[in-house]
């Protein structure tokens, strides 16, 4: 570091004379270059803004190719918070993290939920890769439990993958958080609602989760290190085993969401009279 | 010879109180060495001391083990500590408010001390001073076949044992079967967080006589008697049992445990007396001490940050799961507190798709021309999967016999904003149907 400060400003001006000793340094070690081009070592120490940010921590695969294309470092980061904002909880958090969950179990660590919204079904999640023996549920209702019990757990750097439903955490508590997050091993997911995108985070990682009618999901990585992202990306992704049962028809539920509604939609500018039309179920056995 | 003497300040007038004193103190040291012995116990300052020389390597070297007993000492309510080559030196250097017995040879070191630092000599302190001797060296200086005659064998035996001259004899402390100590607060203490300094100083002894004897705790009670001045209705005093999951004796773990427990007490009256008891001991194997720093201690750390957890919370609070063999929804898995023990044979599932999460009660939805709404019309994606029986799952339920038995036929419903969900139709009284969402695909 100390090398790339003394070359600033140094291409072409003078070294100031009071510091003999770091120009004669800097003399020594310059190698011929072009202008506009800096030697190779230096090169390598500069980010720059159109690239995306190095990994200084380490990271855990997300699982999904064209995801971790994006994320900073191929994975979800280690020894930070990432946060997942999605319109409403318990749509898609176990679709986007099972792959993730899947890598830490099969190394022995333990997956822990704090405080999610709804049960968690371990016969569904056993399709996800986990198992009874690797998987806590706290259940803590209270915003200032969920906190407390996050901030142990991070602390402690005991769990292998902590995911916590925080949805009233400020942000001087995310940031406090993050701070803790730096020696915990293992990657810290926050679910919040996405009504959270407005207010500043300390997380270096924030993730805008929606869930596709076509067996997807829709991720937008709106905070990251490195330059925005554009877009969505879509990932593929049938959830808790269905892909046995899922027909060639069922894979694409939004064409017939379309001609449904295509078709439904002289009643809706009409009366609210009951339609007269017999109900058509579209089934697949 | 490594001789350290520990004096305990600030002990209770009442003799039998002060020798339990002496001994829980001999027993922390007891985890150190074998060596340990209680110098004068029914006097007015008694003194423990231990000889440590053959544990030094076990410790990890003179320095660290010099360390951690100074550390450990504060919180025991030591207020001085020395070091000598013998005993009596030892308990002579700490009377004297110094440290360190081996500055100078141990003759320079002894010379210098008032006669008030061997008991023996003090014993005879009046006559001495006469004599025109105000320090150890002087009465040493003084011919021994006079004194022999005159003043007691017992005076020039302990100082020839001080001085190294002689033998030294003890009547070693033991190691008590069960752990059991008492400790008076020194002031009364009015609400229940702040009886954790005192029971942090009987923890240490617990933790000292856990290691001495190769054990861990599983459960310990702390006691606190009400002072005298109480109102009637208060009581004697309470009492509280802390359970861990394993073994262990770890004094920083037990005590954020007793912490936890203790924010939770309501104390009725100023507490003066603690007791603490170690109520389920077993053994505890030591940890391996390795070259190398393990990697693998997530699992064991998390169990115990789990255990903090219930401690705040409530056991039933921090779950894993257990498979239960049924095919309705609502027992298929059970949630059990994390400590207890899993069954030993996993139990079997289907392969069929289940959700992921499961609403704790199904939530009727509205229906529009038959057809459920839940933020929008759903879409059938496959079904029915019907699920029956039950019949002969019994339960009372707010003192009525029922029966769980359920007919449903479950859908894996789409919505266009609530995701994938796993709703069911059955049948209620009087031939309605009616729709239930039990869980989502998340």
């Amino acid at each position: 570091m100390a090398a790339v400060l003394e070359w600033t400003g140094d291409d072409e001006e003078p070294v100031p004379a009071s510091f003999p000793s770091s120009q004669h340094r800097v003399r020594g070690r310059r190698t011929p270059a072009r202008p506009g081009e800096l030697p190779a070592d230096i090169q390598a120490a500069i980010w720059r803004g159109n690239e995306l940010g190095s990994p200084v921590t380490a990271v855990l695969s997300s699982g999904f190719t064209a995801l971790d294309a994006e994320l900073p470092g191929a994975g979800w980061p280690c020894h930070s918070l990432t946060e997942v904002l999605q319109p409403q909880p318990t749509v898609a958090e176990w679709r986007l993290l099972a792959p993730a969950m899947r890598l830490v179990v099969a190394r022995g660590g333990n997956v822990v939920v704090v405080g999610p919204p709804k049960c968690p079904h371990l016969p569904g999640l056993r399709h996800a890769g986990l198992d009874e023996r690797h998987l806590v549920w706290i259940q803590a209702d209270a915003p200032a439990e969920r906190l407390w019990v996050t901030e142990q757990l991070v602390k402690t750097n005991a769990a292998g993958l902590l995911v916590s439903w925080l949805p009233q955490a400020r942000q001087e508590q995310i940031r406090r958080l993050q701070v803790c997050a730096l020696a915990c091993d293992g990657p810290v997911f926050l679910c919040r609602p996405a009504a959270a995108e407005h207010e500043p985070s300390a997380a270096p990682l924030r993730v805008q989760l929606r869930f596709g009618l076509d067996w997807e999901l829709h991720v937008h990585l709106f905070k990251r290190k490195g330059p925005t992202h554009e877009g969505d990306i879509a990932l593929k992704s049938v959830p808790g085993g269905l892909e046995s049962i899922i027909t060639p028809r069922l894979r694409t539920p939004s064409e017939f969401i379309a001609a449904r509604q295509a078709r439904e939609l002289p009643h809706v500018v009409g009366s609210p009279a009951p339609r007269q039309a017999p109900v058509r179920r579209v089934t697949a056995h | 010879m490594l001789w350290a003497a520990l004096l305990p300040d600030k002990l209770p007038s009442d003799e039998s109180r002060r020798t339990e004193a002496t001994s829980g103190l001999a027993t922390w040291c007891l985890q150190f060495t074998p060596r340990v012995a209680v110098i004068e116990p029914l006097s007015e300052s008694p003194a423990v001391v231990m000889e440590v020389e053959s544990s030094i390597r076990l410790f990890g070297g003179k320095r660290k083990l010099v360390e951690r007993v100074r550390d450990e000492c504060g919180d025991l309510g030591v207020h001085q500590l020395a070091w000598a080559p013998t005993s009596l030196a030892a308990v002579a250097v700490a009377r004297s408010g110094a440290s360190n017995g081996f500055s100078k040879p141990l003759e320079q070191v002894l010379d210098g001390l008032p006669l008030e630092t061997l008991a023996s000599v003090a014993a005879h302190r009046a006559t001495l001073v006469r004599l025109g001797c105000q320090t150890l060296g002087q009465v040493r200086a003084l011919p021994r076949g006079g004194m022999s005659r005159r003043f007691d064998a017992e005076l020039l035996g302990s100082l020839d044992r001080a001085y190294g001259l002689r033998p030294e004899a003890h009547a070693w402390a033991e190691l008590p079967e069960t752990f059991h100590q008492k400790l008076e607060l020194m002031a009364r203490v009015e609400l229940a967080p702040a009886m954790l300094f005192g029971a942090r100083r009987l923890l240490l002894q617990m933790t000292g006589w856990l290691a001495a004897r190769h054990c861990g705790v599983t459960a310990f009670t702390l006691r606190w008697c009400h002072d005298a001045m109480r109102s009637k209705s208060a009581g004697d005093g309470g009492e509280m049992t802390v359970r861990t999951a394993q073994p262990t004796r770890d004094l920083e773990h037990l005590t954020r445990l007793l912490a936890e427990h203790l924010s939770k007490v309501q104390l009725l009256a100023p507490v003066g007396d603690l007791e603490l008891i170690a109520a389920d001991v077993q053994s505890l194997e030591d940890k391996g001490l390795t070259l190398f720093p393990e990697p693998q201690q997530a699992g064991e750390s998390l169990a115990l940050v789990l255990e903090r957890i219930a401690a705040r919370l409530g056991p039933d609070k921090v779950l894993r799961p257990v498979i239960t063999e049924d095919h309705r929804i609502e027992w298929m898995c059970h949630w059990q507190p994390a400590p207890e023990p899993r069954p030993r044979k996993p139990g079997r599932t289907v392969d069929i798709p289940q959700p992921t999460f499961v609403l704790p009660e199904p939530l009727r939805l509205a229906t529009r021309a038959d057809r459920p709404l839940y933020q929008g019309v759903l879409i059938m994606l496959a079904g029915p999967h019907r699920v029956e029986g039950g019949w002969w799952d019994r339960t009372v339920v707010d003192g009525q016999a029922e029966t769980r038995n359920v007919a449903r036929d479950y859908w894996v419903a789409l919505s266009e904003h609530a995701g994938v969900l796993w709703v069911f139709q059955t049948r209620l009284a009087n031939d309605e149907a009616a729709w239930f969402l039990h869980g989502t695909f998340a």
